[in-house]
């Protein structure tokens, strides 16, 4: 039996129902003046530590989680009985929580026998759990017993033995988890302000904005901050609103985006109405924190445009007082504005050299916060990118260096110019500030570079180049890089089938049963072979011309990336790919020579050509050109178009006319799609 | 002659079977906890609320592909007795997009399992509502019916104007929904809750309607941001009043049974008590 011990249940009982959760990609928020681990994932990760060293397991796996039946097992061997009651007890527990659980999520609704059960069972477990508040045991046992008290509605009981009792107890994570079930009694008997407080303490967020649910407008804080002034919720509260407008911004107006919980929306006068409020909080004097409050108007002013008046009041924000995570916080909300409005200068470039080798510094610095990982990650996206486009090396090594995941840039799409360039830049030496940092943190493989450049060349059919690159990269080089459903394609498929006639159907899991190896260099030798055909083009005419061209074609279209040979071009597919910038569409260079080969006197090659034209694949890339027949949905219902002027038609319809209703050829005959055609074309001449 | 005679007979029957539904004031109760301040419970008594429509929970699709149960709503007060409660159960339109066996048993036995549980006697009527489409009709209207055999008591689903012009559901009554009638890309020309002008076109289906229906009114209010800028929506007493007469003028007994979009305290401060009034005169 497998459970998660639900630790804060003030959470799953008073939250508003929401219909998703989840979180977003890269839009990091930049507003994080209070460094904490939350509540839930401190105390979780220490309870499993605790039942790890109970029962003597030392994984590092950090999906670990609580297994009854293991402590039990531990509990039994080493003869400790209150352990086993203890664990007994709490699996019955566990069994009252998932009622209320199913109540909620599961189609089996708990009947009234069912409850009654429960509120027996918590009851009983209660009352053990008292029995046990002076064993060795007595802080896990007072927790089980505020546990049930709190899904028995008993809160005032909780408040009680919190103050007279368990407040006293020692210090262990077991207290911190009443602690928590303490506030939620005091929430929950309309002592909110207490709460809020001890749920600010604990760093419990999801306590804390399901208390504030309601109350976090700018409205709602300024009254807050009337009352108190230093209250420890209020930069809690901050914090939201000013992710929140952040949030707003990053989503084009639609705060809700991402599935992510407790987003709301900011608008222009709400956000206004805090910037004015901040500065006054930081006049009147009476905040401990005025650093937070004067970065928190900074920040609101860049978010809505007003980006001159975020520089100054972000330079007047880091010398004022606050923690050393605030000045950190006002130091990357200092970089990220000023990064944004920079010109391209050299001295920005040094100032930024600097800056990122700080920023990196704090990443060390923090191995349990991803903050500063996340800012570099959003600067790099949202500022350094853009910034760089002017410069496509330098922009592709700030790419490269820093964390730009979900920036857009794709070392695979760069040209292949810019791509040697870069290649170059990583192998020379510099002076300058930032290209030093940058090829500080580059880590590129020269022989990975060679195949990437030497395939941009095979993608643009400029084969000598890419054969003197490809030159360079050895066969383990591949056989060591690739994965194995890689090399078992690219060993198996070959590029002279023709794809109108046969699919290389492969059955994908053979490609763990055995290690394939490349032997040959298979994408030089197609380069080689390709070439040669090419340029034995000139030289042949008549029928050999025409035959030499239908071959070229079968493999211009095997390399595409709709044919089986896909992995020459690419390092895997996907069936939504299509043809790429800075790549020739190879189903059109197909095309060019099966409409050469189609004009041939050789019947059996003119059907072949023909044939080849209506391989629906050739065509999927261009823009504006129909296959011979189409499917749309119109009100609800399918309807068909029929495209004359398609290609894929004339090419099938020529073939109708060169061979008749029934034709002879077994590869025409057994063709499905050509079948469809014809039984269309039959009635419709 | 005779296929014309016939289809006359038909529509006249299909007119004639609709039965006129009884007299009620009813309203909506839409969130996760049943719990009725005194303005509420007020509001029920002084406008004869004689129904309510009460959200039990929603069914949509879970990360593996399958409907589930989601806010299903605690009972943490109960409705006076002299009112009706009828579960009504939203359901998102994409479970409707491919088969899933059992849902319909599933969703009546999880209503009478809440019924049963929470102390809630005399359940007469349930209620199924879906924004469907014509992709999602056919299936939408086989669950309707597996529902109906299931349920063998009174089965109503809700309609909203686009639906109008659809076949008519296999259900006692439509309630139709006479609010998001208006394109929310639309909304700096007209109110997305409600605009007479959006409801005109749909007019003309109402007297020709198969079904029953009770028609549910919007009190409520709604808050967006469009490019920036904080809008919110709530409708002029004056056009809900002006579209039920238009109603009402097309199809008479619109009138008998009527409904509030949705029970909440903000809602009924919203508007004069003339208003409601106004709303549920019969």
């Amino acid at each position: 039996m497998k459970r998660f011990i639900i630790i804060s249940l003030l959470s799953a009982l008073i939250m508003p129902a929401f219909a998703c959760g989840g979180w977003g990609t890269d839009n990091y928020y930049l507003f994080s003046p209070y460094y904490g681990q939350s509540f839930k994932s401190r105390v979780e990760k220490t309870c499993n530590d605790n039942w790890k060293a109970y029962i003597g397991d030392t994984s590092t796996d950090e999906w670990w989680s609580f297994h009854d039946e293991d402590v039990l097992k531990a509990a039994r061997q080493k003869g400790d009985a209150l352990m086993v009651s203890y664990v007994q007890n709490l699996q019955k527990y566990l069994k009252c929580v998932s009622v209320e659980r199913d109540k909620q999520y599961e189609w089996g609704y708990p009947s009234k026998d069912e409850i009654a059960t429960q509120q027996r069972d918590l009851k009983a477990i209660r009352t053990y759990a008292q029995g046990k508040l002076n064993s060795k045991l007595r802080s896990q046992h007072g927790l089980l017993f505020m546990r049930c008290n709190m899904m028995l509605g008993q809160h005032q009981e909780n408040i009680t033995f919190w103050e007279q009792t368990a407040s006293q107890y020692i210090e262990t994570v077991y207290k911190d988890m009443m602690h928590n079930i303490y506030a939620g009694a005091l929430y929950k008997t309309g002592r909110e302000a207490e709460a809020g407080q001890l749920f600010a303490e604990m760093n419990d967020y999801e306590s804390l904005m399901t208390m504030y649910y309601l109350k976090r407008s700018y409205q709602a804080i300024s009254q807050h901050y009337k009352q108190n002034p230093t209250s420890k919720a209020l930069p809690w509260l901050l914090t939201d609103f000013v992710n929140n407008a952040q949030e707003y911004v990053d989503n084009g107006g639609s705060g809700y985006a991402n599935g992510k919980m407790f987003v709301r929306d900011i608008n222009a006068q709400e956000s206004w109405q805090m910037q004015q409020f901040c500065e006054m909080v930081v006049k009147e004097g009476k905040t401990d924190c005025p650093i937070m409050w004067k970065m928190a108007k900074a920040w609101l002013e860049f978010l809505s445009g007003k980006k001159k008046e975020a520089a100054t009041d972000i330079l007047d924000a880091v010398k004022l007082d606050g923690t050393a995570r605030m000045k950190d916080n006002a130091h990357v909300l200092m970089l990220y504005i000023t990064a944004a409005q920079a010109k391209p200068s050299q001295a920005f470039d040094d100032y930024l050299a600097d800056e990122l080798t700080w920023l990196r510094g704090k990443q060390k610095e923090s191995t349990d916060d991803s903050f500063f990982d996340n800012v570099e990650t959003r600067l790099t996206n949202y500022v350094l990118v853009p910034h760089y486009r002017y410069n496509p090396v330098r922009l592709t090594a700030v790419a490269r260096a820093l964390h730009s995941a979900g920036s857009g840039f794709d070392l695979d799409t760069l040209n292949v110019a810019d791509t040697e360039k870069y290649l170059y830049y990583t192998n020379s030496l510099t002076n300058n500030k930032l290209d030093k940092f940058l090829k500080a943190n580059i880590h590129e493989n020269d022989t990975a570079m060679s195949d990437l450049i030497g395939t941009k060349y095979m993608r643009l059919c400029q084969w000598d180049k890419a054969i003197a690159w490809l030159n360079t990269v050895p066969i383990s080089y591949y056989n060591n890089n690739r994965s194995k459903g890689y090399l078992y394609y690219s060993l198996i498929r070959q590029w002279d089938v023709e794809p109108w006639a046969k699919r290389q159907w492969l059955d994908e899991d053979k490609a763990w049963e055995k290690d394939y190896k490349w032997w040959k260099h298979r994408k030089l030798d197609f380069c080689k072979e390709v070439q040669m055909m090419e340029n034995s083009l000139n030289m042949l005419s008549g029928k050999a011309l025409e035959q030499s061209c239908y071959n070229l074609a079968v493999r211009y279209a095997q390399a595409s990336i709709h044919g089986d040979c896909w992995w020459l071009l690419r390092d895997f597919k996907s069936c939504m790919d299509s043809v790429r910038v800075h790549e020739v569409d190879l189903g059109q260079k197909a095309v060019k020579m099966l409409q050469k080969a189609a004009a041939s006197t050789d019947l059996s090659l003119k059907r072949k050509a023909l044939f080849a034209l209506g391989y629906r694949e050739l065509y999927n890339d261009v823009k504006g050109l129909s296959h011979w027949y189409t499917v749309s949905w119109e009100a609800g219902e399918s309807v068909q178009a029929y495209h004359r002027d398609a290609p894929q038609f004339q090419a099938y319809q020529a073939l109708y006319e060169l061979t008749g209703d029934e034709p002879q050829e077994e590869y025409i005959r057994k063709c499905d799609a050509y079948d469809q055609f014809r039984k269309y074309y039959r009635e419709h001449k | 002659m005779v296929t014309l005679l016939l289809l006359a007979m038909t529509a006249c029957d299909k007119l004639s079977s609709r039965k006129p539904l009884e007299q009620s004031n009813a309203v909506y109760y839409w969130r996760t906890d049943l719990r009725l301040d005194s303005t509420e419970r007020a509001f029920l008594s002084q406008y004869h609320i004689n129904k309510v429509y009460c959200r039990y929970f929603d069914v949509v699709m879970d990360d593996s592909g399958e409907p589930k149960p989601n806010a299903t709503i605690s009972f943490s007060d109960t409705l006076p007795d002299s009112i009706e409660i009828i579960p009504t159960v939203y359901i998102t339109e994409d479970c409707m997009h491919a088969d899933h066996d059992g849902l319909a048993e599933k969703i009546v036995t999880r209503i009478r399992q809440m019924n049963e549980t929470n102390d809630i006697p005399n359940v007469r009527e349930i209620q199924i509502d879906c924004d469907y489409t014509s992709k999602s009709r056919k299936r939408y209207y086989q669950f309707l019916e597996e529902v109906g055999r299931l349920w063998k008591a009174r089965l109503s689903t809700t309609i909203r104007l686009h639906q109008l012009s659809m076949p008519a559901p296999p259900v006692d009554y439509g309630a139709l929904m006479v609010y998001n009638t208006g394109d929310p890309r639309k909304s700096e020309e007209r109110n997305p809750i409600l605009d007479y002008r959006d409801v005109g076109p749909y007019l003309k289906h109402l007297d020709n309607y198969p079904l029953p229906l009770a028609t549910a009114y919007p009190v409520f209010r709604w808050l967006r941001m469009v490019y920036g800028v904080r809008y919110e929506y709530t409708v002029e007493a004056e056009e809900i009043l002006k579209v039920k007469h238009a109603m009402e003028k097309e199809r008479s007994d619109l009138s008998r049974s009527i409904i509030t979009y949705h029970l909440d305290k903000d809602n009924i401060d919203r508007y004069k008590p003339e208003t409601y009034e106004e709303i549920y005169h019969h």
